[in-house]
């Protein structure tokens, strides 16, 4: 009953898969960006310590 | 009337144009229908920027008197690719860089405002030392909006072998046996582990997808607000997947062999040594083909002879560590492959045509078949008469070591069974080669016991000047 889309052409089935994808990957760039502002941020202020 | 052009039998599927051969030489056509797309491929100068990266086969126009039909818009050239391989022959690490050239040219070809319409292995082929796409009819105008048509194709034909051979199910070439088109992602679902979903990207382009595609129904899958840093974030969590995965660490049979087989008085070395004369007597030839090549020490010698040369053994890891030093330069030129010689890659495909099975691609100038004859006798019960012609459908040249019945290897492998073997024997294996071959050479190598020989297949042009 749920295999209905092998009969369909490849291409339209992953129309979905991929809007939520997408979704889910826009998150977790987002708090990437993140973890890389603060570590960035952090990396930083040690560098400036070590120098000192 | 125009004749008809010869198409390629696996040119069938892709409405823009299709290959033909006319006198030995291969051509594309590119169908009106693609007028648009092929042109601003070219002129927007994404086509000259990837052949400048080495990224792509170049080409050239043409507009000689060739055959044609009436949806013809332009014949292009390609340059031409030495040894048409496929997926199914490849290592892992050659499966995975072929992966990483596609994602490669989805992110430089959006920057020109096109797309990748298709991903598939058997778009890219091994050409002058390194990977590069084939299909110039690929690139299609990019429209933001829409997802990636070719999203499922790419996780079915590159990263569903890929996993499957990182957590150690099955080697990635043996997959494509089982499914030339790429494995479907309900099978590499229920194949991979359960520890497979605590991968993020893995849970994401396997699992995930498999989950929404079964509770899928038609229909629900409207496109139309995607975006070009939607497709950017999927490209890159596929690049980033792709490039996290090793092929499992495993001691193989072969492993250190030649480490073993050097400490044997100075029998490698004189192998080596004899082996390099004789490719230099056959000097004007143009290809080689080393069976069971190992790491490739033999392939070498052909190569640097500026051969173009293609190595085979059946062990995946092997291939896969010659790959590596044929990608990083140490073994120049050459394309090692996954064969089995008892089991050939088979033709497959629509009519078994289009992808063609290995024997009916291999035509060599020379083959070397060195410290094999006996795994395949004994290891495989393959009769004398038999290698003897399997060997003569793919050389013109063949340089073949015998090893005897006394030999410490032989005994090793005879230890512990019946030896049933009782027509392998020097004698026998000069009269089964002395059918498809002339013997040019013969000499014992370092007092091993072993013979090596250079025979000439009998119907063939022997330059006699030079041997």
């Amino acid at each position: 009953m749920t295999n209905f889309l092998l009969y369909i052409d490849p291409g339209s089935g992953s129309y979905l898969v991929q809007m939520i994808l997408a979704a889910v990957l826009g998150v977790s760039m987002f708090f990437k960006n993140i973890k890389l502002y603060v570590k960035h941020f952090f990396g930083r202020f040690s560098k400036k310590n070590k120098d000192n | 009337m125009a004749i008809q052009p010869a198409k390629h039998p696996a040119s069938y599927r892709d409405p823009a144009g299709f290959i033909f051969s006319q006198d030995g030489t291969i051509y594309r056509q590119v169908n009106q229908v693609f007028q648009t797309d092929f042109d601003l491929f070219i002129n927007s100068g994404c086509y000259q920027a990837l052949v400048d990266k080495g990224l792509i086969l170049a080409h050239r126009e043409v507009d000689l008197q060739l055959p044609t039909d009436s949806n013809r818009y332009k014949t292009l050239k390609p340059e031409l690719v030495g040894f048409i391989s496929y997926p199914s022959e490849w290592p892992f690490d050659m499966l995975k860089d072929a992966a990483l050239l596609t994602l490669r040219l989805m992110k430089e070809a959006i920057a020109f405002g096109l797309i990748l319409k298709d991903a598939t292995p058997y778009n890219i082929q091994w050409h002058e030392g390194a990977l590069r796409f084939i299909d110039s009819l690929s690139f299609e105008r990019y429209d933001p909006s829409q997802p990636w048509d070719a999203y499922r194709q790419f996780c079915e034909s590159f990263l569903g072998p890929l996993l499957l051979n990182h957590y150690g199910k099955l080697p990635s070439a043996k997959a494509f046996l089982a499914y030339p088109d790429g494995v479907p992602v309900s099978v590499t679902a229920g194949i991979l582990p359960w520890r497979s979903r605590f991968s993020f990207h893995t849970y994401l382009h396997i699992h995930l997808q498999n989950k929404l595609t079964k509770n899928a129904t038609v229909g629900t899958g409207q496109a139309g607000n995607f975006s070009k840093q939607k497709l950017l974030n999927l490209v890159s969590s596929l690049e980033s997947l792709v490039s996290s995965l090793r092929l499992p660490k495993q001691a193989t049979t072969w492993s250190g062999y030649y480490d073993e087989a050097s400490t044997r008085n100075d029998y490698l070395a004189r192998k080596l040594a004899m082996v390099r004369e004789w490719i230099g007597l056959l000097s004007g030839n143009l290809s080689c083909i080393d069976f069971g090549a190992n790491e490739g020490e033999f392939s070498c010698i052909a190569s640097e002879a500026n051969l173009e040369t293609v190595a085979v053994d059946f062990d995946p890891l092997c291939v896969n560590r010659l790959y590596q030093a044929s990608k990083a330069g140490f073994r120049k030129k050459i394309l090692p492959l996954v064969i089995d010689l008892s089991n050939p890659t088979p033709g497959t495909g629509l009519d078994n045509r289009e992808h063609q099975s290995f024997s009916n691609r291999g035509k060599f100038d020379i083959a070397l078949a060195l410290a094999l004859i006996h795994h395949l006798a004994i290891g495989k019960n393959i009769p004398l008469e038999r290698s003897a012609a399997f060997f003569a459908r793919f050389t013109k040249y063949l340089v073949i070591e015998f090893v005897p019945k006394s030999d410490e290897k032989i005994r090793l492998m005879l230890s512990g069974r019946k030896d049933i073997y009782t027509t392998y024997s020097q004698e026998n294996f000069e009269s089964a080669f002395a059918e498809h071959f002339e013997t040019l050479r013969s000499a014992d190598i370092a007092g091993s016991g072993r013979i090596l020989y250079l025979m000439a297949r009998k119907e063939a042009d022997i330059p006699a000047a030079n041997i």
